[in-house]
C-alpha cells in the first residue's frame, strides 16, 4: 500500500471516529497551545523590560550605595550607605570628558496631603536636568528649573494619580499641598506614565535636589544617574566613576551598573522566566501525549476485531502500523496547527496588556513536540496493534 | 486433476501440558474446484481450527498444506496476507463489518490492501453488492441494515477480489430461517456459477444443501459423502 492510500485510511477511520480523534487532538492542542501563548507571554514581558530601558537611554550608568548583585543570585545590598553628596558633587567636578551628567537622586516614601486628603506616594529629589533626559514632559504648569533647585524652592511637581486623588475635580496647579506636614507649592501635573509591573508611576511628587535634602536632613543620596556621551564612550566613563569614587570608598562601598548590564541581567532572569513557562506548558504536552497514548491504547483493544478483519482480508503488519502511525500523526499535526493559532489568538487578545509576540522559535518548538509526542505515542499502540495475530484479533470480545 | 485443496495430515495443537489440546489431529482432506462443501460436526469438534488454516489465517502445527499446488503452510506473515487477499474470501457468522463504515466502504476494503484505485475499488464494489441484490443499500451503515443484510455485504466483500476460494463459517448463525434461506440460495447460485465454497454449519438443513457433507469429530474426519 502506498503512503497516499495509507493517509486516505487514516483519515477515514479518523473521520469514523470522531469523538475518539477530537480527544486525541484536545491533548495536543492544550499542550501546544500554551507552549505558544506561556512563550509569547514571556517574550512580552522581555520585550516591556527593554522597552522601559531604552526610554531612559542606552547611555545611562547607575551607581549604587554598597555591593549589589544582580542576576538570579542576587540580594539586598547588606553595608550601610557611604555614598554621600559630597561625593557626588565631586564626581561632578571631575566627571572628565565623557560624561555629561551627574544626576543624584534621593527617594523616599512621604504622606502627601491636601485639605484633609492624604496618600502615601514616593518622593523624588532630582536635578531639573531630568526632565529633559527622561523626556517626561508636565501636561499642566511647569515642570521646575535649575533656579527653583540652586534656591531650594519649595516647588513640586505632582505625577497624575496623586493629583487626581488629592485634588479630585480642583486644579493642583498653583495649590498648597503638605508633604511630611511641610506645605509646597505645587507648580506642574506631569504627563500620565502608566503602569510599571504593577507599580503607578503616576504616584509620585518630584522636587529639587536641595530641597529634597532639606527636607530629609539626609546626606546621602539613593542612587547616581551618569549620563555618557554616547554609548561607545561607556568603558571610559565608566572607569572615571569608578577613580573618582574609590578616592574615598572601597569596593564593597557602591556598585556601578551600567544600562547594558542591567539589562541584560534582568532579561537572562527574564529568560529563566520564559523557560520554566515552557517547561511548564512542555509537561501539559507530555500529559496530553499520555491521553494520546491512552486512547490509542483504548482504541486498539476497541478496534482489534476491526483489526482481525483487516488481516483477515489481506492487510499486512506494515499495514496496519502505517494506518495507526499516519492517524497519530495527523492528529498531533491537525492538533499542533490548532494549538498554535489558538496560542496566537491568545497572544493577540493579551497584546492589549503586554506586548506579545510569538517567536518562531515556538512556533517550532510546538510543531516539534507535538509531532514527536505524536510519533512515540502512536508508535508503541501502532506496533501493539500490528502484531497482532489475525485469529486471536477476530476472536476478540 | 491437481485438487484446490490439499491438506496432508495436518495437525493442530493449543497450549502444554495440562492445557494441551489436540483441536485438529492428522487430518487429510482435497477439495478439488467448483465443490461446494459443508463442513459438519458438534462443538469444539475442531471445525473453525481447520477453516482457519485452510483459509491461510493461522498455520498448522505439523502436516503441508497445499493450495492451488503450492505449498502455504509454512509461508511467512506477508506471504500469507496475500494469499488471503487474493485468493481467499472469508464469510463469519458475526458478519465482522466495519461499525459506522458504509456498505460499499466495506466491501472495497480488501481492494485497498492489492492496489486497487479508488475508482475501479468502487466499481467493483457496486458490482459485487448489486449481485448479493443490495444495490439499493450502497450508502447504508451496518446499524442500519439487517442480519441478513449484513451477511449479504459481507459475503460481496469476500467475493470482491475475485478469490478461488469462499470459506464461511456457520454464516447462517446469526439468522433466522427466511434469512438464512437467502444466504444459502446466493451460495448456490455463486456455486453455480463455478465459485468453490466452504462451509460450516450446525444446521442439518443447511449443510443439505451442499454437493458434499464432511463431518469431523475430535479432529478428524468420521464421514465424507457426496449428497446425490
Ligand atoms: N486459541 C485456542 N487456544 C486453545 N484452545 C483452542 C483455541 N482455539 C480452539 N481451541 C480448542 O480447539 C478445539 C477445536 O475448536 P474449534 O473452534 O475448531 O471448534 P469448532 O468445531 O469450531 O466448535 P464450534 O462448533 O463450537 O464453533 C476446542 O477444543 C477448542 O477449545
Ligand atoms: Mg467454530
Amino acid at each position: 500500500m502506498d503512503i497516499l492510500e495509507t493517509i486516505k485510511l487514516a483519515l477515514e477511520a479518523i473521520k469514523i471516529n470522531k469523538l475518539r480523534s477530537i480527544l486525541t487532538a484536545l491533548g495536543i492542542i492544550i499542550g501546544v497551545a500554551s507552549i505558544v501563548l506561556l512563550i509569547s507571554i514571556g517574550t512580552g514581558l522581555s520585550n516591556y523590560v527593554s522597552g522601559e530601558f531604552a526610554k531612559l537611554g542606552a547611555n545611562s550608568i547607575f551607581v549604587l550605595p554598597g555591593r549589589v548583585q544582580v542576576g538570579p543570585q542576587g540580594g539586598p545590598p547588606r553595608s550601610i550607605n557611604k555614598i554621600t553628596f559630597d561625593i557626588a558633587e565631586r564626581l561632578d567636578r571631575e566627571k572628565g570628558p565623557y560624561i555629561t551628567e551627574i544626576s543624584p537622586l534621593i527617594q523616599l516614601s512621604v504622606t502627601a496631603g491636601y485639605k484633609g486628603q492624604s496618600k502615601v506616594t514616593t518622593l523624588a529629589g532630582t536635578k531639573s536636568t531630568y526632565f529633559a533626559s527622561s523626556g517626561i514632559m508636565a501636561a499642566e504648569g511647569r515642570v521646575y528649573s535649575d533656579r527653583d533647585d540652586t534656591a531650594s524652592r519649595k516647588v513640586v511637581v505632582i505625577g497624575k494619580t496623586l493629583a487626581a486623588d488629592l485634588f479630585k475635580n480642583d486644579t493642583p496647579v498653583g495649590k498648597t499641598i503638605l508633604l511630611s506636614k511641610k506645605p509646597f507649592s505645587v507648580i506642574g501635573v506631569l504627563a500620565p506614565q502608566g503602569n510599571a509591573g504593577g507599580v503607578d508611576i503616576d504616584n509620585q511628587v518630584l522636587m529639587p535636589l536641595s530641597t529634597a535634602r532639606k527636607l530629609t536632613g539626609a546626606n546621602q543620596v539613593n542612587s547616581i544617574l551618569v549620563r555618557t556621551v554616547s554609548t561607545k564612550e561607556m568603558a571610559l566613563a565608566k572607569a572615571q566613576v569608578e577613580k573618582v569614587l574609590k578616592r574615598t570608598l572601597t569596593e564593597d562601598d557602591f556598585t556601578i551598573l551600567t544600562q547594558e548590564q542591567l539589562l541584560s541581567s534582568i532579561l537572562s532572569i527574564l529568560s529563566v522566566l520564559t523557560m520554566a513557562l515552557g517547561g511548564i506548558a512542555a509537561i501539559s504536552l507530555v500529559v496530553g501525549g499520555v491521553g494520546i497514548s491512552n486512547i490509542m491504547l483504548v482504541s486498539v483493544t476497541e478496534r482489534t476485531r476491526e483489526i482481525g478483519l483487516r488481516k483477515a482480508v489481506g492487510a499486512r503488519p506494515r499495514d496496519i502500523l502505517g494506518q495507526f502511525l499516519v492517524e497519530a500523526v495527523i492528529l498531533s499535526v491537525f492538533g499542533g496547527v490548532i494549538g498554535i493559532t489558538i496560542g496566537f489568538l491568545g497572544s493577540l487578545a493579551l497584546s492589549n496588556f503586554l506586548k506579545t509576540a510569538v517567536p518562531l522559535w515556538a512556533v517550532l518548538l510546538g510543531i516539534g513536540f507535538s509531532s514527536t509526542v505524536g510519533i512515540i505515542f502512536g508508535v508503541a499502540p501502532a506496533i501493539r496493534a500490528s502484531r497482532l495475530e489475525p485469529i486471536v484479533a477476530l476472536k476478540h470480545e | 486433476m491437481k485438487a484446490l485443496i490439499d491438506a496432508q495430515n495436518i495437525s493442530k495443537i493449543y497450549g502444554e501440558d495440562s492445557n494441551r489440546t489436540v483441536a485438529l489431529d492428522g487430518l487429510n482432506l482435497r477439495i478439488n474446484k467448483g465443490e461446494f462443501v459443508a463442513i459438519i460436526g458438534p462443538s469444539g469438534s475442531g471445525k473453525s481450527t481447520l477453516m482457519h488454516i485452510l483459509g491461510c489465517l493461522d498455520r498448522p502445527t505439523s502436516g503441508k498444506y497445499f493450495l492451488e499446488g503450492k505449498l502455504v503452510s509454512n509461508l511467512g506473515e506477508n506471504e500469507l496476507a496475500r494469499i488471503r487477499n487474493e485468493q481467499i474470501g472469508f464469510v463469519f457468522q458475526a458478519f465482522n463489518l466495519l461499525p459506522r463504515t458504509k456498505s460499499i466502504k466495506n466491501v472495497e476494503l480488501p481492494l485497498i490492501y492489492s492496489k486497487v484505485k479508488q475508482g475501479e475499488r468502487e466499481t467493483r464494489a457496486r458490482l459485487m453488492l448489486e449481485a448479493v441484490g443490495l444495490s439499493d443499500k450502497l450508502n447504508s451503515l451496518p446499524s442500519q441494515l439487517s442480519g441478513g443484510q449484513m451477511q449479504r455485504v459481507a459475503i460481496a466483500r469476500a467475493l470482491v477480489n475475485k478469490p478461488l476460494v469462499i470459506f464461511a463459517d456457520e454464516p447462517t448463525g446469526n439468522l433466522d430461517s427466511k434469512a438464512s434461506q437467502e444466504i444459502i440460495e446466493i451460495f448456490k447460485k455463486l456455486n453455480r456459477e463455478g465459485r468453490t465454497i466452504v462451509m460450516i454449519t450446525h444446521e442439518k438443513e443447511v449443510a443439505g444443501k451442499a454437493k458434499r457433507i464432511i463431518a469431523i469429530r475430535d479432529g478428524k474426519i468420521v464421514s465424507d459423502r457426496r449428497v446425490k
